[in-house]
């Protein structure tokens, strides 16, 4: 089959087959009514949020009269690493355990993969909940950046431990096999061969999970509290950015902010995902 | 093959429809723009806007204008919209020509929406302080009796104290009249504020303000709500609570509330809309939902 | 050599605990959730508040069957909306792109997963919401419809979920198509079937198990989202067949009032979202059987 077919070739199989080209329609209708959406949503943030990012939203210190971003945007970092901190190796290591080390067959793995589909389909709205009967209160954390990362890391858990699953089971059997044949136990193979090959597949599914714990709001709400300074320790409470917009929008005297955080946090996004190909890019290369 | 065509061509006319009315999302924005000043018609459906169950500013609501079944039981209409944030029922408002819906005096915004008299009263903190405007709710702080925090106990007296009421009364609040200078200590420490976030950016100001005469104190400030405020000062993780209504019975019995400013509640509309008067009265029927239409009222 | 079998072993060990956190997870939200659900579940009646029709909680009226049926409602309409449009435009990225404009239409499918819910709410609110009422006020003019709606209804908040749950319908199908070997295609268009004939006959049947993973995900997306809806459903707590009018959902009946609750009421809305779990749990365990099934096949 060429590329090559020139337009007239086409619209001569459309004419033939007037079907298919409705579909050829229809397939091009759904994509320009995606795309319209998109831009639409776009400008709309862009448009309410722009005119309203002044030098005060960043100041140092947060006070009702300049709603500064500022210590939401680091709580967003610090709530991020810490809950990746929790996530990251956990899912790493149950993905080995499920990829390199469970028998097939076996009935604890449906048991893990069962516990795991439902985890992932979990509202955040019950994470929440969950976050503050068992964290806050039962644990007796209070309200703090400590149980909102770990609410959120159970949240982000099926995420990461699906992708990296994905990438174990992708890198070929004939590297384990050499990396035995060359008398390297089981564990060396894991860590030397198989997981550094599978690190892009793992990066891609923690980009995702940067994503998820940037935008989310309701699982936070009940677990991190809403104090808007930076907390001296993790035992504080603090709000994300997500956090941060909701609250100033609540009560209807800070929209013009709000607008200019969701600007902000839409910039974040664009970074996170752009970071993201540029990592996924060097490490294939390489 | 028929059954195959019957069934692409079904799909098609969905997919039209569907798409239909996406394409009338972007042709149909400019036109809702500009029909905002169209004429109004008195014989549309009001539509109620109300604060969710439980709400401060729902309890004083129904409680001050009689939305109550004997038993002091909520009957707002069940076709009400509920909304648990003011800047939605203020936007839901100014959108829609024909809804009603009531906020804090604090957080009204005369260039979205308009305060209706109640009553031939108008909205205004003097009208409350007179009597002549009657709807209004206490703003309280709670504290635990056996409070040991220095810092905490300073603030209360700052917020009670004539610095302290000035703030309540610049940020559009009725203060508490009967007030003495603040004369505290000023300690050094920490101490958490928390509840209702009808009171927040009240106490953000209070707070503000505290540290220009106590820049020793770091005071966290945590928005939540009422019950969240009132639970979480009896079980100690705050040290002041805030809550926007009444303490309920089994909260006063563990904890010591005090009334730092009276909020008035307006009752909004669209400002296109022709009604600047409302009695008690209809107020009432229409979130009982006995009056569906403005020209019914 | 005895010390490495021991790290072995030790390591192994430490893999398997790892892999038992998802479990001890769903355990510890199970039990914990459980624990404070049922009993208000006991109290209340289960029968009574799976299919009582009244949500009065101030007079102790506890029935989530209106915002079950919301749920089920908004869902239904979220993937009416979602589905269709977003494999169709998952077949465009995957079949019809130009290379050139690929790059950017798919960062902005991420963007739009990226975006808060928030923004989706407010978007919906001043855009979405004046639309459909304008729809409502026209089917109402040309007596199709008995009653127009404000615009804040179940068919608001299914397009809006329909928009939010597009992403993770289009990353999904959009690899599904991606992992079907080219050879189908390839053969097919040597059979002489159109390009349109090839996708739909052949790709799309063989890509079959990953679009329905991402269908479910959309549904589960849909099912769960909370503050996007709150502000554009109307959250009416009453049963309704109109597509026009407001109805409340069961993740918006916890947001809307937890924040006030106390007593039975809070373990009500506790009990609200252990209903909400069984729910996901039911769809999932469905979705297993199926793949099982499919399996054998």
């Amino acid at each position: 089959m060429s590329n090559k077919t020139t337009i007239s070739d086409k619209l001569k199989t459309y004419l033939k087959h007037p079907g298919s080209f409705i579909v050829m329609l229809l397939v091009m209708l759904a994509a320009v009514i995606t795309f319209a959406v998109l831009i639409f949503l776009i400008a709309y943030i862009l448009i309410n949020g722009l005119p309203h990012i002044t030098p005060s939203l960043f100041s140092l210190e947060y006070s009702s009269e300049n709603a500064s971003v500022v210590p939401a945007f680091i709580n967003t970092i610090v709530m991020t690493l810490l809950s990746l901190l929790i996530a990251v190796p956990f899912g790493i290591f149950s993905a080995i355990f499920l990829v390199e080390y469970a028998k097939r067959g076996n009935k604890f793995i449906e048991v893990i993969r069962l516990t795991t589909e439902t985890l992932s389909g979990i509202p955040s709205i019950v994470y929440g909940l969950f976050g503050m009967l068992f964290f806050v209160n039962a644990l007796d954390w209070g309200f703090s950046l400590l149980a909102g990362a770990f609410t959120i890391a159970i949240m982000i858990l099926p995420l990461i431990m699906r992708t990296t699953e994905e990438a174990l089971k992708a890198v070929p059997d004939s590297y384990r096999e050499g990396s035995f044949g060359l008398g390297a136990g089981k564990l060396r193979t894991v860590f030397r061969i198989v997981l550094p090959s599978a690190i892009p597949g793992v990066l891609a599914g923690v980009i995702l999970a940067i994503g998820r714990i940037v935008g989310e709001t309701a699982a936070l709400m009940y677990t991190s509290g809403t104090v808007a300074q930076i907390p001296d320790s993790v035992m504080g409470s603090g709000r994300t950015l997500a956090l941060h917009m909701y609250v100033l929008s609540s009560e209807g005297l800070y929209m013009d902010q709000a607008y200019a955080t969701a600007v902000i946090l839409l910039v974040l996004v664009v970074g996170i995902n752009a970071l993201s190909s540029v990592i996924a890019r060097k490490l294939t290369k390489a | 093959m028929k059954m195959k065509k019957f069934i692409a061509v079904l799909s098609v006319v969905s997919m039209m429809a569907v798409a239909a009315t996406g394409c009338g999302g972007g042709a149909g924005e400019a036109s809702a723009a500009g029909d905002s000043g169209s004429e109004w018609d008195a014989a549309n459906a009001i539509t109620v806007v109300s604060r969710e169950e439980g709400s401060g500013t729902r309890g004083a609501f129904t409680e001050l204008f009689g939305v109550v079944d004997e038993e002091d039981n909520d009957m707002t209409t069940l076709d009400a919209q509920v909304t648990n944030s003011t800047s939605v029922m203020m936007t839901t408002v100014s959108e829609n020509e024909y809804a009603i819906g009531y906020i804090s005096l604090g957080s009204l915004d005369e260039s979205l929406v308009k305060a209706v008299k109640i009553d031939g009263a108008e909205a205004t903190a003097e009208n409350i302080e007179n009597g002549s405007y009657t709807v209004s709710r206490p703003f309280n702080v709670a504290v635990s009796p056996n409070l040991d925090n220095a810092v905490a106990a300073d603030f209360m007296a700052f917020i009670m104290s004539t610095e302290g009421q000035q703030v309540v009364a610049d940020e559009g609040y009725i203060p508490v009249s009967e007030v003495e200078a603040y004369a505290g200590d000023a300690p050094e420490g920490s101490c958490v504020v928390g509840g209702s976030s009808s009171v927040s950016p009240l106490m953000e100001k209070l707070i503000e303000a505290y540290n220009t005469v106590n820049p020793n104190a770091k005071i966290e400030l945590q928005t939540s709500d009422s019950t969240t405020g009132m639970t979480s000062t009896i079980e100690g993780s705050y040290d002041i609570g805030m809550a926007s209504r009444e303490l309920k019975e089994e909260e006063s019995a563990e904890l010591e509330g005090t009334v730092i400013a009276t909020d008035g509640i307006a009752v909004i509309v669209n400002q296109n809309n022709p009604t600047d008067d409302l009695s008690a009265d209809q107020v009432k029927s229409i979130y009982l939902g006995d009056v569906t239409t403005w020209d019914g009222i | 050599m005895k010390s490495k079998a021991w790290t072995e072993k030790f390591m192994q060990g430490v893999f398997f605990i790892a892999a038992c956190a998802s479990v001890l997870a769903v355990a510890l939200i199970c039990i914990f959730l459980f624990a404070n659900g049922i009993p208000a579940m006991r109290e209340i009646g289960f029968i009574k508040f799976i299919t009582g029709e009244v949500w009065r909680p101030n007079s102790e009226q506890f029935g989530i069957l209106p915002m079950i049926v919301g749920s089920l409602y908004v869902t239904a309409g979220a993937i009416i909306f979602g589905v269709p449009i977003g494999i169709l435009t998952s077949v465009f990225m995957a079949m019809y792109c130009p290379k050139r404009i690929y790059k950017p239409l798919k960062a902005a499918t991420e963007l739009l997963a990226g975006i808060p819910s928030v923004i989706y709410g407010f978007f919906g609110l001043v855009v979405v919401v004046p639309l459909i009422r304008e729809f409502g006020t026209m089917l109402y003019k040309a007596r199709i419809v008995d009653n127009p709606g404000n615009g804040n209804s179940i068919l608001t908040a299914s397009m809006i979920l329909g928009m939010m749950i597009l992403p993770t319908i289009i990353g999904t199908t959009e690899s599904a198509i991606r992992a079907v070997p080219s050879h189908y295609y390839e053969g097919s268009l040597a059979l002489g079937a159109t390009k349109e004939r090839s996708i739909f006959r052949v790709i799309i049947p063989a890509a079959k198990s990953g679009v329905i993973a991402g269908i479910v995900l959309g549904i589960g997306r849909a099912i769960g989202e909370t503050m996007a809806v709150i502000m554009i459903v109307g959250n009416q707590a009453r049963l309704t067949g109109s597509l026009l009018d407001g109805i409340r959902t069961l993740t918006g009946n916890i947001v809307i009032e937890m924040g006030y609750a106390t007593g039975l009421h809070r373990e009500a809305l506790i009990a609200t979202g252990v209903v909400l779990f069984v729910f996901i749990l039911i769809i999932n365990f469905s979705v297993a059987l199926l793949k099982r099934g499919a399996d054998r096949e």
